[in-house]
């Protein structure tokens, strides 16, 4: 026993993957929920003017 | 944890001082939080395996921390059934005080009970010798790497790996350089 680990690197590979899978689709995901809410408003401040109007 | 702990304070600000912005703050905080904490699951199974042979097992420190996860799930759930906005806050910052009780008990179940789990991570565990232990790896990879860089710019021929190889640090050493008592 020397107190250093050998071997394990799928693991470590597994552990970096999972964690980059998990926050590149969370930074996609903010992503496209921020564009389509954008939008949203968008459409909100355009329809708001014939709102007015009727 | 810090992420829902500040989902607890914007809780509270919410029910204490009212105002849009701590319920909106605290959404966001429960949603970064969930996905942290099933990181956090999903890397501590991996680190599992390969430690104590198994994916999962039900430890206290486990138990708790799904016991966490599911619960702020379950109110990020609670929130699209409710339509009013108003009662949709109220409802969600008490549903996160109360949720936020297992939080310090997922912080201290290696310490209340008998775990297979490792102990507190504090200064004390981590500090000193494991970044010291990290660096030491880390020259031991790049110190032969730029000398044969250099020999093969000198000699056009890479020269024998591991010359100035440092010595492997054991545990001892670690605890020594930790210490900081020479070996």
């Amino acid at each position: 026993m020397d107190g250093i680990l050998t071997g394990g690197w799928e693991f470590v590979w597994l552990a970096y993957g999972v964690s980059l899978v998990v926050i590149v689709s969370y930074a996609a995901s903010i992503f496209v929920r921020y564009r389509a809410e954008l939008g949203r408003c968008d459409r909100e401040a355009r329809r708001e003017p014939e709102v007015r109007k009727t | 944890m810090l992420v829902l702990t500040f989902a607890f304070g914007c809780a509270l600000a919410y029910l204490l001082r009212g105002g849009w912005e701590w319920e909106t703050r605290l959404e966001a905080a429960i949603e970064a939080g969930i996905v942290l904490s099933a990181l956090l699951c999903a890397q501590g199974a991996i680190w599992a395996k390969p430690t104590w042979g198994v994916w999962w097992d039900w430890d206290p420190r486990l138990t708790t921390t799904a016991v966490m996860v599911f619960a702020f799930l379950g109110i990020l759930a609670l929130r699209q059934f409710v339509d009013d906005p108003v009662k949709r806050a109220v409802w969600s910052s008490v549903a996160v005080i109360i949720a936020y009780v297992d939080v310090p008990i997922v912080y201290f179940s290696v310490k209340w009970w008998n775990t297979l789990h490792q102990g507190l991570s504090t200064p004390e565990t981590v500090s000193g010798g494991v970044p010291l232990a990290a660096a030491h790896q880390c020259l031991r990879g790049a110190v032969p790497r730029l000398r044969d860089d250099r020999a093969a710019d000198a000699a056009g021929a890479p020269a024998p790996p591991g010359e100035l190889l440092p010595p492997p640090l054991s545990a001892s050493g670690i605890k020594a350089a930790h210490l900081g008592v020479a070996r």
